[in-house]
């Protein structure tokens, strides 16, 4: 039963050699749509080289055939029962199970890519906060206060952020020096939030 | 007879079916029924046979002694339908050309060859497109024309 319609040109290959040729296989094969198969036939019925190559891919296909057919007839099959009873009275240890999961794994074509994107997706998350400084996603935390500016004009000042609830402190104190000159009031020569 | 017609050597056929079908057994509780049963079961033989093929690639001296072995210890080269001169030089060369395809080409020869399957279940065993196996095959046969070209003037 014709299977499935390849979507190729109907309009080129109808007079075009190489293009028949090139689904003259799935034509014997019986595996051309009904219009497709139709158009083909027209061709190779009208194109004496088309009909060359037709017989060509036939004569081929039976010697295959035979060939093929001839050798594999000759295995034996009680050994080979033989062999997958042995096997399964044997059982597979947990390792090979799993050294057989990891190979899949690592062996799949459709998973080839999935290494080098993982790679560069961790990069990209450890390197985004020298892209997005503000984005707050990078490993270090934002609730860390930070001095932003010390000055001493008489009194040291600190001027202290913290990020994570926005809060500035402003730092004043006193040297030591004068700490002891003014003996008073201690407390004050403390740092006071 | 699949494994056999792709890899061509006993030994290795047996070793590859058997630890097809004992993989089968093991894995029978992921077979969910979305394709045949013997499709699945293809699909485990064809890919372990393919992968076989690509760790081990033999020489055409090796397999040339293989086929002389399968043919001459079971005693069948007179009833060889390729008994004649020119015939069994045709074999010879068809095997030849065969062995060289690479294991892609070779599964899809040999699937729709000896085993008559529609595109649909080769794509279905193999992992590809319908498309993709008329496209396999015609480069196949090609390549196999080429190189037989002589028996076919």
């Amino acid at each position: 039963m014709p299977a499935k319609n390849f979507k190729i040109n109907l309009a080129p290959f109808m007079s075009n050699c190489e293009t028949t040729r090139e689904i003259l296989g799935a034509w014997l094969d019986g595996e051309l749509v009904p219009a497709q198969a139709e158009a083909c036939r027209l061709h190779v019925d009208a194109c004496a080289a088309c009909r060359e190559e037709r017989h060509k891919l036939e004569r081929l296909h039976s010697t295959m055939q035979t060939v093929l057919s001839s050798s594999a007839s000759k295995v034996q099959f009680d050994p080979f029962w033989q062999g997958v009873q042995q096997r399964i009275a044997q059982q597979s240890k947990w390792y090979d199970e799993l050294g057989d999961w990891i190979r899949g794994i690592f062996t799949a074509p459709r998973l080839a890519w999935a290494v080098p994107a993982v790679i560069v997706i961790v990069l990209a998350g450890l390197s985004i906060d020298s892209f997005l400084p503000n984005a707050k996603l990078g490993m270090q935390p934002d609730n860390l206060a930070t001095v932003e500016s010390i000055d001493a004009y008489g009194r040291n000042v600190a001027l202290l952020h913290e990020g994570e609830t926005n809060t500035t402190v402003i730092w004043l104190y006193q040297p030591q020096e004068s700490e002891n000159d003014s003996s008073t009031e201690p407390s004050e020569s403390k740092p006071s939030f | 007879m699949v494994i056999f017609g792709l890899l061509r050597n006993r030994d290795d056929a047996m070793e590859v079916a058997q630890e097809s079908f004992f993989r089968a057994y093991r894995k029978i509780t992921s077979f969910h029924g979305q394709s045949s049963f013997y499709t699945w079961l293809y699909r485990i033989a064809v890919n372990m046979s393919i992968d076989h093929q690509r760790r081990q690639k033999r020489s055409p001296l090796e397999f040339r002694e293989s086929m002389d072995e399968v043919f001459e210890q079971q005693n069948e080269v007179a009833k060889d339908p390729f008994s004649d001169v020119h015939d069994r030089e045709l074999r010879e060369k068809m095997l030849s050309a065969i062995d060289d395809l690479t294991p892609e080409h070779k599964a899809v020869i040999v699937l729709r060859t000896l085993e008559g399957m529609s595109y649909k279940d080769i794509g279905e065993i193999l992992g590809c497109s319908e498309g993709t196996v008329m496209s396999r095959l015609h480069y196949a046969r090609k390549k196999l024309q080429n190189k037989l070209g002589a028996f076919y003037e």
